[in-house]
């Protein structure tokens, strides 16, 4: 028993014992019995228990950051007591609060554990440092009167530091069980990444695929923290593709092929709220199109390496990732008299400012030349959308538009464009969609835009780039670029 | 301090505007309080509350004179709730109304099995305690009637459709076709109104009109809200389609559906008269607006100022109408593609054809109606009639939106208000047979922006009478549409009677995300 041989250890050195020291002796040998005992007595199963178990326990991400603040209070009040001594007096009550607090969470926490059916690595780890650290904040407590006295010096702060150090590794394993063990990696530079070699643990996935690049994340995000190396709920693990397809107690989750009779599809999409729903514990449901995107990945055989999946075109999946708009709340009167001058609109596309404006010209087409573009390229960088369909702009606006560098779509259908200038576009990293319709643009003049990896929809309806077939065929005239 | 309008007592009694409640429950009273007056009760009204808040929206458009001559929704977006609540799909939406109940199982819900049970009684099974139209809860046997049309595959995605529909075929892998939308109404008006409006009874927004007041307006010189009305053929059993459909409820009536004529001028006394210029027209306007003006800060109806609003509309559209009607311009390539008969103003494909023009200028709802699905009786007479006039205009539009680019962020939707029996109604020979009404389920389609292109959506039994999986009731169809063009159908409400009212109603509604793109 660690107390009892520390305790043993420093006995000779040890004060004059009174009565009430030796009460909170036994009293701590006590504590730290049963918590040892604990793990044994009530075994972590994986099964649920009582719900009022899982009632209490759910307060212990609540109570668990009280013994935190308080515990990394205490060195900061010892180290502050040198200049102040009430301070340091405090520092003993701060730490006596730290213990119960500790007492209390890990009461909570295995009761959460117990009463839900947690169990795996992860849980384990949390489990035994929550236990190790009350524990060792009990001694702490009870050495620090030799500290102060000055019996045993060097004691006191070496186990505050062990407790802290203690107190950070297993906050951060109780972290990645809510949260999922890569949560602070995942958006850590990659220079950083590599230098902490954590590059190489994501291996476990086929560069390039439709599972790595859709599928995977989707899980990652919001299924791992329970079924994953940490917590393995209902026997199933997400965390790999090999994990994924062997399924759970349940059986399969996938069957290739076969969306119904996919049990993972099943629950997620059950109507919210009910008892099977998924993801449980009133996480969010998974998105409409992440839904749709696994339907459409185990329809199309649910393989690990494939690129491509039919039916699916992911909007926005491209090489150079769409850049979210900054906030031009901020300019809206300006925007609001400029829109009074010239009659065109910059309208949100949604409440979210980071979506971008749309320039609307429809009530002005005929009027809106390339002078009044040009007024607009101050906005520029919050302008996603420009609707020029039949306004009078030409040629010579390629130069403002190739400075709309936040574009994802352009219309200059109807307008007097020859394609001159086209190239100008290229620089738009952004554009998806592109309307010529209507103009005199040649077949040549787009081959400048063949480079633009982003742009997937260009029509050229009305146009003498338009290839000959299409009087009456089948096909549109939307045309994707390599 | 100005008296409570009902108030006896004219010199003591305080006025509803002094009381400290919210000042959205003064402006409902005040609103109340029109309607009251309207049913025929004197007295000044006190509605200054609601035009307060008609100004404060246009006081946020920081040019508050300027708009005061124009329609609220010329005013630049101002706050949160004229806009999409999150990046839309679609900006705009076009509704092909099937008005009649189109029969399903002759055209997309393709029933091989039944050939085997021609003339064989439903089961009761089937069949169930549903209650039937009085058209045939007399008939003594419920015999089933086989589609008289054979079923082909088409396109990737193999889907089967009737040979009624050449051309609908041609298009199948861009549409999303719903097979279990569902309605609770059983009768053509119940269940246009609820289709249209998400409530059976009348008096409710419609979805154009919600869209009109929840999105605003893309083009000042149009209205936002456009209805499309079909000739009518007397062969075809036309049930009414009135302006209850498209009306904006307790909305101000800015939001309600401008109705194009099928015939004769577009729109009436649109044209000068004779002697009458244009300066002319607009002095006259000035000094009605002037008179409205003052009629509105007398009596604060809100309806006085989307009358003059409307005046303003009107006028401007004097110049937009007829170019959006001129047709010369087309190339010959849209006569090819939407057929001569689109060059004949009422029919089918013409209003396809306006419907496409509307979009190109941003006209945010269009609803196109063709009457006739109604086919009681002679199926297989009136039946092909109906395909013939409607099925290239569909394929036509579609197609053109989307040569044109706009398929992207126009939303378009196939529907009627129900479905229709699987038993004839009335004799049933190998020649002909007739459809009964049918709630449970029934075919829609949709394509563009936001609907997942290439898909059939829910499955029926073997009768097409009951729904196996995947239901869609009308709420939801709404929701999904109203989703797609980036509204969250449980935040656009308009409070009124207590309730906040929303188009898809108190029972809890939801995205289909099965149709999404």
């Amino acid at each position: 028993m660690k107390t009892g041989q520390i305790a043993a250890l420093f006995s000779d050195r040890l004060p004059r014992r009174s009565k009430l020291t030796r009460a909170a002796w036994a009293a701590a040998m006590a504590i730290t019995v049963v918590l040892l005992l604990l793990p044994w007595l009530f075994k972590l199963d994986g099964k649920q228990h009582a719900d009022w178990q899982q009632f209490l326990g759910r307060f212990h991400p609540l109570v668990v950051h009280l013994p935190i603040g308080l515990l990394l209070l205490v060195p900061v009040l010892e180290i502050a007591g040198a200049r102040q001594s009430a301070l340091r007096e405090a520092a003993g009550f701060v730490l006596g609060l730290g213990f119960i607090g500790c007492l209390s969470a890990v009461t909570l926490g295995y009761l959460l554990a117990y009463g839900s059916g947690d169990a795996g690595p992860g849980v384990t780890r949390h489990m035994w440092g929550g236990i190790t650290l009350t524990i060792g904040v009990l001694v702490c407590l009870l050495a620090r009167p030799w500290w102060t006295s000055r019996s045993v010096p060097r004691v006191y702060p070496v186990l505050l530091i062990c407790v802290l150090m203690l107190l950070s590794w297993a906050a951060h394993q109780g972290g990645s069980l809510t949260y999922g063990s890569s949560y602070l990696t995942r958006y850590m530079p990659a220079p950083m990444k590599r230098f902490l070699v954590l590059g190489k643990v994501q291996a476990k996935t086929v560069p390039g695929s439709f599972y790595a690049k859709h599928i995977d994340p989707i899980f990652d995000a919001n299924c791992v923290s329970c079924h994953g190396g940490e917590k393995v709920k209902g026997g199933l693990r997400l965390d790999s593709y090999a994990s994924l397809m062997d399924g759970g107690k349940e059986g399969a989750v996938i069957v290739a092929g076969k969306p119904e009779q996919s049990l993972l599809l099943k629950r997620v999409t059950l109507p919210p709220g009910q008892k099977h729903f998924m993801p449980a514990e009133g996480k969010p449901p998974l998105k409409p199109e992440e839904i749709a995107w696994i339907r459409s990945w185990i329809l199309a055989g649910a393989s690990p390496a494939a690129t491509t999946v039919a039916g699916v075109s992911i909007h926005g999946e491209t090489e150079v990732p769409l850049v979210p708009v900054g906030d031009y709340s901020g300019f809206m009167p300006e925007i609001a008299k400029m829109v009074n001058r010239q009659g065109a609109k910059l309208t949100p596309v949604s409440s979210k400012p980071s979506d971008g404006l749309i320039l609307h010209t429809e009530d002005v087409a005929a009027t809106f030349s390339d002078a009044q573009l040009a007024q607009f390229q101050k906005f520029a960088p919050y302008i996603v959308e420009a609707e020029l369909g039949g306004t009078a702009v030409t040629n010579a606006s390629f130069d403002t538009l190739g400075k709309f560098t936040h574009l994802r779509a352009l219309h200059l259908e109807r307008t007097a464009v020859t394609g001159d200038g086209l190239s100008k576009l290229a620089a738009l990293s952004q554009l998806t969609y592109l309307n010529l319709s209507g103009t005199k643009v040649t077949e040549a003049a787009l081959t400048p835009l063949r480079s633009m990896r982003n742009l997937h929809h260009i029509y050229i309806y009305n146009t003498p780039a338009q290839p000959a077939t299409v009087a009456l065929s089948t096909h549109a005239v939307a045309r994707k670029m390599p | 301090m100005k008296q409570h309008p009902l108030c006896t007592d004219t010199e003591h009694a305080p006025s509803v505007m002094d009381l400290p409640i919210p000042a959205g429950l003064k402006q409902e009273w005040a609103s109340l309080q029109t309607r009251r007056r309207f049913l025929g009760r004197t007295g000044k009204v006190l509605g200054w509350a609601a035009l307060a808040s008609l100004l404060g929206d246009r006081a946020l458009s920081g040019d508050a004179q300027a708009a005061s001559t124009q329609s609220a929704s010329a005013a630049p977006a101002a706050g949160d709730w004229r806009l999409p609540y999150f990046a839309p799909k679609a900006k705009r939406a076009i509704y092909l109304f099937m008005s009649g109940g189109p029969p399903q199982m002759d055209l997309l819900d393709y029933k091989p099995n039944l050939a085997a049970l021609y003339d064989k009684d439903i089961p009761d099974s089937v069949r169930g305690a549903q209650q039937l139209t009085g058209m045939t809860a007399g008939q003594a046997r419920f015999p089933i009637a086989p589609s008289h049309w054979a079923f082909q595959r088409y396109g990737k995605s193999g889907t089967w459709v009737s040979d009624l529909l050449p051309y609908t075929a041609r298009m199948v892998d861009d549409l999303t076709i719903i097979k279990t939308t569902n309605t609770d109404a059983i009768n053509h008006e119940p269940a246009i109104m609820l289709m249209n409006t998400g409530n059976m009874n009348a008096g409710k927004p419609c979805l154009g009109s919600w869209l009109a007041y929840g999105l605003g307006s893309m083009n000042d010189n149009l209205p936002t809200f456009m209805v499309l009305q079909t000739k009518v053929n007397a062969k075809e059993n036309n049930q009414p389609v009135s302006s209850r459909l498209w009306s904006s409820g307790f909305l101000s009536s800015e939001y309600a559906g401008v109705g194009l004529r099928s015939a004769g001028d577009l729109v009436l006394y649109l044209t000068d008269p004779n002697g009458v210029d244009r300066e002319v027209r607009r002095k006259m306007l000035d000094a009605v607006n002037a008179i409205n003006q003052q009629t509105s800060q007398e009596l604060g109806d809100p309806e006085t100022n989307s009358r003059i609003s409307q005046y303003e509309m009107a006028y401007r559209m004097q110049a937009s109408v007829p170019e959006l009607a001129d047709l010369s311009k087309e190339p010959q390539s849209t006569w090819d593609l939407y057929g001569p008969e689109a060059k004949e103003p009422g029919t089918f494909a013409y209003n396809c054809l306006m419907a496409r023009r509307m979009a190109e200028r941003d006209v945010r709802f269009v609803q196109v109606y063709k009457r006739g699905w109604d086919v009681h009786g002679d199926v297989t007479g009136v039946l092909p009639i109906l395909c013939q006039e409607t099925d290239r205009g569909c394929y036509a539009l579609v197609t053109d939106l989307k040569q044109r680019g706009l398929l992207d962020d126009t939303l378009v939707i196939w529907a009627g208000e129900f479905g229709r029996t699987v038993y004839s109604q009335g004799g049933l020979t190998h020649d002909n047979y007739g459809r009964d009404h049918h709630p449970r389920c029934f075919t829609t389609w949709m394509t563009g922006g936001g609907a997942r292109p290439g898909i059939t959506y829910g499955e029926t039994d073997e009768y097409s009478y009951n729904i196996v999986k995947d239901p869609v009731p009308v709420r939801d169809f709404n929701a999904t549409i109203l989703h797609c063009l980036g509204i969250d159908h449980n935040k656009l409400t308009y409070k009124i009677q207590g309730l906040d009212q929303k188009l898809t109603g108190t029972t809890p509604a939801s995205v289909v995300p099965g149709l999404l793109a």
